[in-house]
């Protein structure tokens, strides 16, 4: 039995150290798993393919041992801090469609503060996928394999030994010419690779590269993102690195639908007569950048303010602020293609018809144009367009000026209410609460008692002990009776609302105190591991 | 009524075959039959190959008439031994009416014949007929019993194959064989599925030593991928890798006596395989060794190695129950 102290989690995929024994590992890695459990070489006769029909798995399945061989039949009742090896997960890779029912079937069984050893599997073109779907032990057999076969093996794919001659890499191995000692090294490297890369929150963005050089891999990807309701849960509700919509890929990403469905389903736009659909921008968020003070000088609070944007669909003004919207870069060619086109313009018409307006314009052109073109025409609205060259042309703008002529400004700031919806599914009662600035820091007070403050890093908005009073009963964390001291670990979360992601503001509330906080881990997780912090808590407040 | 239809086995050939030191000419025949009882067995293709249910009068007249077919397409002076198969057991009498069988051993009187069969049909009233029927003085043993015995491991032959017999029973009928004047051909089955290429060859080497207690002659056949079949199903799902030919070679070299060694499919995906360079060289190696009992032509091919000979050391010390297999 070992413990597995999680630092860093993206997705599935996780970093931190395990302990077993008397020593300690940083994970994830590659070692020679037979020496460090040497039974692994005196199992006989136990072969159970992943394939294999229940009956079979129940009869012939190995159970007991460290590690503890797991199967999609049988990895019920396994405890935190278990070694599991899927054993043959290396024949999975073959099948994409497979590889991703196992794996979310497992990974949903399992606690997550288990240690998941994929036997076989790791080479260097694959190890950003299993670290990606939540692998953290790897031996050498793959890479031992390869050299036997006479493979050089980097992360583009495995190649003839006479490569390594060419001075693609130079590391000790090329420069001794000994093929096993670089594939270990190339293995080793790519894994350390990974692990920094997830530790950036880019590991997505690594494995987007990764992937394509095999068809199998992308294909996992793809079927990882289609399960959309298992994958969501684990993604982090902000990230501090920017995402990197530069695949078609970056469109079916979890965080990506999640921002789109959240504005579909959750937001709560002003009660406004006009919406006006804007083009976004390259700066984050959109409203420093030059062409929005233009558009804003023109609008001047007389129409609700959308963004029509690829990946994300469309961003109201009140969420420019929050990830990804504020944290995004796509490669701009003026051009969309059809998947742009048609993600972005359902997304406006779902909206739309969640969100009815009079009147809606669209100060837009080229690929926004005819997303907002197409999704007006499904929902049965009539576009009014104000542009016919560029949207900041004087001629457009003039022409928006005259469309919004005798509309009445918004008399109050609809920020606070948007992110609200957005961030806790539930609307609040914005009488009498203003927001005040203080330095850089913004907050929003009432009748003298601060409610929230806005985080800087996520945009996201922190409720105090009287914020959280006025947001219903979601996003709570129960636990036991104590006092925490410090922050909650998932040892003591009796129950947590299953609707927190990582990164997400909560209370934590218990019989002897209430504390806020910030999630570092999503509720999935709080209620199935028994180690790991899981509240970063801010403040405290004992009963009595 | 009598049946005067045409009906072919389901195939026929003549070859040599190796027997105590000598090649001699031998008649191959595949019967269509009742099918076999048993039918389980996970490498097994032939489990479709039989009549549908027919009324054992019609069955027995189909099958003599494929007597009768071998009897007009093969002269009897062309052979001396008769190999035959029905994808099943001979000797059951569900299967191949007795009087079918009487008749095979009118038509072969005088041969060395080898029939297949399970154990629970080696019966030693029935093989004394069959033996009184071909025996003309000939041969010191008129017939052999072949059985599939597979592994002389329980527990393997259970769970990697199915048979549905113990090595118990199989020793029972070898007993019984022999108290009835026939002798014993066992087959054994290199790598069936769930096993390693380490334990495969383990077990074909214990299996070797103990089943040539048994048996006068001893057979070993590579798993083969066939169509329909259960390790078919495996193959496609990448959990199944056929014998790698060096492995056939380390046993054959190895082996106290001389063994007969099928190598139907080898040197494809399906059968017994190495890199695809060195196949069918080794092959033939095989097949020169199966039919001469020379040694030479395996340990010349050892020796000349490949260089997949490495891949091959890699897989037999390496591949674990947990991690398999590592190759295609």
């Amino acid at each position: 039995m070992g413990r597995y102290l999680i630092k860093k989690r993206d997705g599935l995929a996780r970093s931190g150290t395990c302990t077993h024994g008397d020593f300690a590992l940083e994970l994830p890695a590659a070692l020679d798993m037979e020496g460090m459990f040497p039974s692994l070489r005196e199992v006989r006769h136990a072969n159970v393919p992943l394939h294999a029909e229940r009956d079979f798995v129940e009869r012939y399945h190995l159970r007991g041992g460290s590690p503890a061989f797991i199967h999609p039949h049988s990895c019920e009742g396994m405890e935190s801090g278990t070694f599991v090896a899927v054993p043959n997960w290396h024949t999975a890779l073959r099948h994409p469609r497979m590889y991703v029912d196992w794996l979310l079937h497992m990974k949903g069984t399992v606690p997550p503060d288990t240690i998941w050893y994929a036997p076989t599997s790791a080479n260097p073109s694959n190890a950003a996928l299993l670290i990606y779907s939540g692998f953290d032990l790897f031996d050498f057999k793959c890479v031992d394999l390869a050299t036997s076969k006479g493979l050089f093996c980097i992360p583009d794919g495995c190649f003839p030994k006479e490569w390594m001659e060419s001075g693609i890499c130079t590391c000790r191995g090329c420069e001794s010419g000994d093929l096993s000692l670089h594939n270990r090294i190339a293995l080793v490297c790519e894994i350390n690779l990974a692990k920094r890369m997830m530790e950036r929150s880019q590991l997505r963005e690594h494995l987007e590269v990764r992937c394509r050089a095999s068809a199998d891999q992308v294909a996992v990807m793809r079927f990882l993102d289609m399960a959309y309701s298992c994958v969501e849960r684990y993604t982090p509700i902000a990230r501090s690195s920017v995402l990197k919509a530069n695949s078609g890929d970056a469109l079916n990403r979890p965080e990506v639908k999640r921002f789109a469905e959240r504005v579909i389903e959750r937001f709560i736009a002003p009660s406004w007569n006009t919406a006006v659909l804007l083009p976004c921008s390259a700066r984050k968020p959109y409203s420093t950048s030059q062409s929005h003070r233009k558009f804003r000088g023109v609008i001047r609070r007389r129409a609700h303010e959308l963004i029509v944007t690829s990946p994300l669909g469309l961003v109201p003004r009140e969420l420019e602020g929050l990830y990804p919207a504020s944290h995004y870069d796509v490669p701009v060619t003026g051009i969309w293609d059809r998947e742009e086109l048609h993600f972005v313009s359902r997304v406006i018409s779902r909206y739309l018809a969640s969100h009815p307006y009079q009147r809606v314009i669209a100060h837009l052109e080229g690929g926004a144009l005819q997303a907002a073109r197409m999704a007006a025409g499904a929902c049965g609205i009539e576009l009014e367009e104000s542009c016919r060259t560029s949207p900041q042309s004087a001629e457009s703008l003039e022409r928006l000026e005259d469309l919004l002529d005798g509309e009445t400004p918004m008399k109050r700031d609809h920020t606070v209410q948007g992110i609200i919806s957005w961030q806790f599914d539930t609307r609040l009662d914005m009488d009498g609460m203003s927001i005040r600035r203080k330095g850089l820091y913004r907050e929003v007070w009432r009748k003298g008692k601060r409610l929230f403050g806005f985080s800087r890093d996520t945009g996201l908005l922190v409720p105090t002990f009287e914020g959280w009073a006025l947001l219903g009963e979601g996003y709570r964390v129960r636990i036991d009776d104590f006092v925490p001291k410090g922050d909650v670990f998932a040892a003591g979360v009796r129950d947590a609302d299953e609707r927190i992601r990582e990164g997400d503001e909560v209370l934590v509330t218990g019989p002897l105190a209430l504390a806020t906080g910030r999630a570092a881990m999503c509720a999935d997780e709080m209620r199935r591991s028994r180690h790991g912090l899981a509240v970063h808590v801010r403040k405290v407040l004992k009963y009595g | 009524m009598v049946f005067e239809g045409y009906e072919r086995p389901l195939s026929s050939w003549l070859n040599r075959e190796f027997y105590r030191g000598e090649k001699l000419d031998c008649l191959t025949i595949i019967l269509k039959s009742g099918g076999c009882a048993w039918s389980r067995c996970l490498m097994c293709g032939y489990r479709t190959f039989r009549f549908p249910p027919i009324s054992e009068e019609e069955l027995g007249l189909r099958m003599r008439a494929q007597l009768r077919w071998i009897q007009e397409n093969y002269r009897d002076s062309h052979f001396d031994m008769v190999k035959i198969f029905t994808s099943g057991s001979f000797f059951d009498p569900a299967e191949v009416p007795p009087e079918v069988r009487r008749k095979a051993a009118e038509l072969f009187r005088g041969k060395l014949v080898i029939a297949e069969t399970r154990p629970e049909y080696v019966n030693r009233d029935v093989l004394e007929d069959f033996i009184s029927v071909i025996d003309e003085g000939v041969w010191d043993i008129p017939l052999y019993v072949a059985m599939g015995l597979e592994t002389t491991d329980d527990a393997i032959r259970e769970k990697s194959i199915g048979k549905g017999f113990d090595l118990e029973s199989y020793r029972k009928a070898v007993d019984r064989a022999h108290s009835s004047g026939a002798g014993v051909k066992s087959y054994l089955l290199l790598k069936p599925p769930f096993l390693t290429e380490g334990e495969a060859i383990a077990d074909m080497k214990k299996s070797i030593r103990e089943a040539s207690r048994w048996s006068e002659i001893v057979s070993m056949n590579p798993c083969t991928v066939q169509s329909g079949t259960e390790v078919e199903q495996l193959w496609r799902k990448g959990a199944y890798r056929p014998p790698y030919l060096w492995s056939i070679l380390e046993i054959l070299i190895g082996a106290e006596g001389h063994l007969l060694c099928d190598t139907v499919g080898a040197g494809t995906q399906r059968g017994a395989h190495n890199c695809g360079e060195c196949d069918r060289e080794l092959t033939q190696a095989i097949k020169d060794y199966t039919l001469s009992g020379e040694r030479a032509p395996l340990t010349s091919a050892w020796e000349k190695g490949c260089r997949c000979m490495v891949e091959w050391e890699f897989v037999k010390r390496e591949e674990r129950p947990y991690c398999m297999p590592l190759t295609r």
